[in-house]
């Protein structure tokens, strides 16, 4: 995470607090309690040095380490008050209860952990005081399948194989595939990545496209591979794929918010020229089919025609 | 080399918890390298300004006292700054844990560590071993990993003015408007559904309450500092507005043809399935806004039959394609 002023200074804040009450506290200790690295850590250290009640009088803090524990000499000179617990920041409570309270209603989660965030919140809530207040002008909702979700955290668990029936919309077909998972996650909607034995490759099953799941005895035995960077989007297409160009009106604005995409050119009608990448264009006649009024695909012709062919067969049944 | 700003913010913290009496503008500048290295009275008075702001929104609570000359004292008292006292089990803190790394928001990523590093050095959190063991709880976790996305820009100005109760104006584009209008909003509260976060609040221009996506502001959000005019209510439904959207609160009821192996979240979320003969099925489902869109996306694998309306919507949209 990008260290910037603000957190390393509330970060030095909680360290001070936290070196007088641990005189010789060990590097790794003091940096897993505080989540950051041992090299984040030496150069609080360094820092801290300098700061003090008067830089004149030289009641600075006198912290200093061996490179394997660390120590504050004159604690007691600057006033153990001074180093007395902070509370919590409006933000930061704000931070750690919606996420919590999120987290806490997720269908499937195991009632352990249920609990536990429930009654960390609570005791949150009451530590925060009046800070916890604004924490209710945010919200999360996670969408989940209870039971999908369920038996896809104890596959992970347990590292066991899962049978999958799964409902692809790109091509509007349930295919039945055997899948070992690496990950359950979630980012609004909650999905599992597998390594997909069918296709051979990594690949993200939303949770509630799963129409029917199966725990397998077999051990799960997915390829060494690096974790993806969710931060970066869900969908990440490849330089090598294709290019699909779309024109919407207004109307179909929402293709911009809903596909990742390289370029939208703003068009005088108030629409947007959309061009985007995917691996299997056929899969986006569905959106050429959707957009009616609003919109049309421009490239490539044969995914144009054939959104154009399907609502002709479409008609045809309405004697048209 | 200019001294670092954490450095100095460090250093007025500490300066403000440690004395008991308020300490004036000229004993801190006179305390505090940064601030005499920081050049003219002006220039000190605005960097002076901004971290007591900065040290305010890090949760310390900073007193002013006008003293008897008539000068300003500033000072943070121990028993308003104190955290009271908080203990939580190896199982809470686990999940606290959990809850932590859900940002991707900087602000709200950096402020959850934040609480975090608190909670450690105040020592309500369970200890980690000399030896280095952590103590393991004793039931094992869910394996999930919750991410909360918040890339629309509009989302840190927009929670600050909810969190500060200050109205907001910013330009809006609806769904299905050409240009974005100005709109003047007493922002409530912001709710993410579906991974996108939508803004309740009161709309001065339509003397309304009204829901906007954030993907849809362009520009700046800017935040005025006034008073909300209108009260805010004890519960905002975002949701409900949200969900009616998107089609979820249906009232009533569509009669389709579905032809055998396609279309599955419609047969799964069908009241009624009939077979019928040569490779179709007839299915009952929930009709609310939205559906005819959704409908003609399976192309020639659905027909319409009821209502009336709905077919002719699904026909109107399907010429449209046709037409190219």
């Amino acid at each position: 995470m990008a260290s910037n002023a603000i957190d390393q200074t509330r970060r030095m804040l909680s360290l001070v607090t936290y070196l007088r009450d641990r005189p010789g506290a060990r590097i790794d200790d003091v940096a897993r309690a505080f989540g950051i690295t041992a090299d984040e850590l030496i150069s609080d250290l360094d820092v801290l040095p300098m700061c003090g009640t008067s830089f004149r009088g030289g009641d600075l803090l006198e912290i200093d380490t061996d490179g394997e524990r660390i120590w504050w000499r004159n604690a007691d000179a600057l006033g153990s008050d001074t180093a007395q617990p902070l509370r919590l920041a409006s933000d930061e409570a704000t931070a750690l209860l919606v996420a919590a309270r999120a987290v806490a209603t997720l269908p499937g989660l195991r009632e352990s952990d249920r609990d536990a965030l429930r009654r960390a919140t609570a005791k949150l809530e009451e530590a925060a005081g009046e800070n916890a207040g604004a924490s209710s002008r945010l919200s999360v909702t996670f969408e989940s399948e209870g039971g999908v979700f369920a038996d896809v955290d104890r596959a992970i668990a347990e590292r066991r194989r899962l049978w999958l029936r799964y409902y692809s919309p790109a091509r509007d077909e349930l295919t039945e595939r055997e899948v070992d998972p690496i990950r359950l996650f979630a980012v609004g909607h909650t999905y599992l990545e597998a390594w997909c034995r069918l296709s051979e490759a990594r690949r993200t099953f939303r949770l509630d496209r799963v129409a029917e799941i199966k725990l397998l005895d077999e051990p799960a035995d997915p390829p060494p591979m690096e974790l993806r960077d969710l931060s970066e989007g869900l969908v990440q297409p490849a330089a090598d794929d294709p290019e699909v160009v779309v024109e919407v009106g207004p109307g179909g604005r929402w293709v911009a918010e809903y596909y990742p995409y390289d370029s939208a050119e703003e068009l005088p009608d108030g629409g947007l020229r959309v061009t985007l990448r995917t691996p299997d264009p056929a899969s986006l006649r569905r959106l050429g089919l959707r957009l009616g009024r609003d919109g049309r695909i421009v490239e490539p012709r044969e995914l144009a025609d054939s959104a154009r062919e399907a609502a002709r067969l479409a008609l045809a049944a309405y004697g048209e | 080399m200019a001294i670092a700003k954490a450095e100095r913010l460090m250093n007025l913290a500490l300066c403000l918890l440690g004395t008991r009496r308020p300490l004036t503008k000229r004993e801190l500048r006179n305390s505090i390298e940064a601030y005499l290295e920081a050049g003219g009275d002006e220039s000190f008075n605005r960097m002076f300004e901004r971290d007591k702001d900065d040290l305010r929104e890090l949760g310390l609570v900073i007193d002013t006292v006008e003293n008897l000359d008539g000068d300003v004292g500033y000072r943070a008292q121990h028993d308003n700054n104190r955290l009271p006292p908080v203990a939580l089990d190896a199982e809470e803190a686990a999940a606290l844990g959990l809850a932590a790394r859900v940002w991707q928001q900087a602000r709200l990523a950096g402020a959850a560590s934040g609480a975090l590093q608190k909670l450690h050095a105040a020592g309500g959190m369970p200890q980690h071993h000399e030896d280095g063991e952590s103590s393991e709880p004793a039931i094992p976790h869910s394996t999930l990993e919750p991410h909360i996305p918040a890339r629309e820009a509009a989302f840190e100005p927009l929670m600050l003015a909810c969190r500060d109760r200050r109205p907001v104006d910013f330009d809006y584009r609806k769904s299905n408007a050409a240009r974005p209008e100005r709109r003047q909003v007493e922002p409530w509260t912001l709710e993410c559904w579906r991974g996108h976060w939508y803004l309740a609040g009161f709309d001065m221009g339509r003397q309304a309450e009204r829901v906007f996506r954030l993907s849809r502001i362009t520009g700046a959000v800017r935040s005025r500092a006034a008073a909300f005019t209108v009260p805010v209510p004890d519960q905002v439904t975002v949701r409900e507005a949200v969900e009616r959207w998107a089609g979820e609160s249906a009232s009533r009821t569509a009669r389709i043809r579905l032809r055998t192996g396609s279309g599955y979240p419609l047969r799964a979320r069908a009241t009624q399935v009939r077979e019928l003969a040569d490779g179709w099925e007839e299915l009952e489902i929930p009709y609310g806004h939205g559906l005819d869109a959704w409908l003609v996306e399976f192309g020639p694998d659905v027909i319409v039959l009821e209502p009336a309306e709905l077919r002719a919507e699904v026909v109107d949209r399907l010429r449209a394609v046709a037409k190219g």
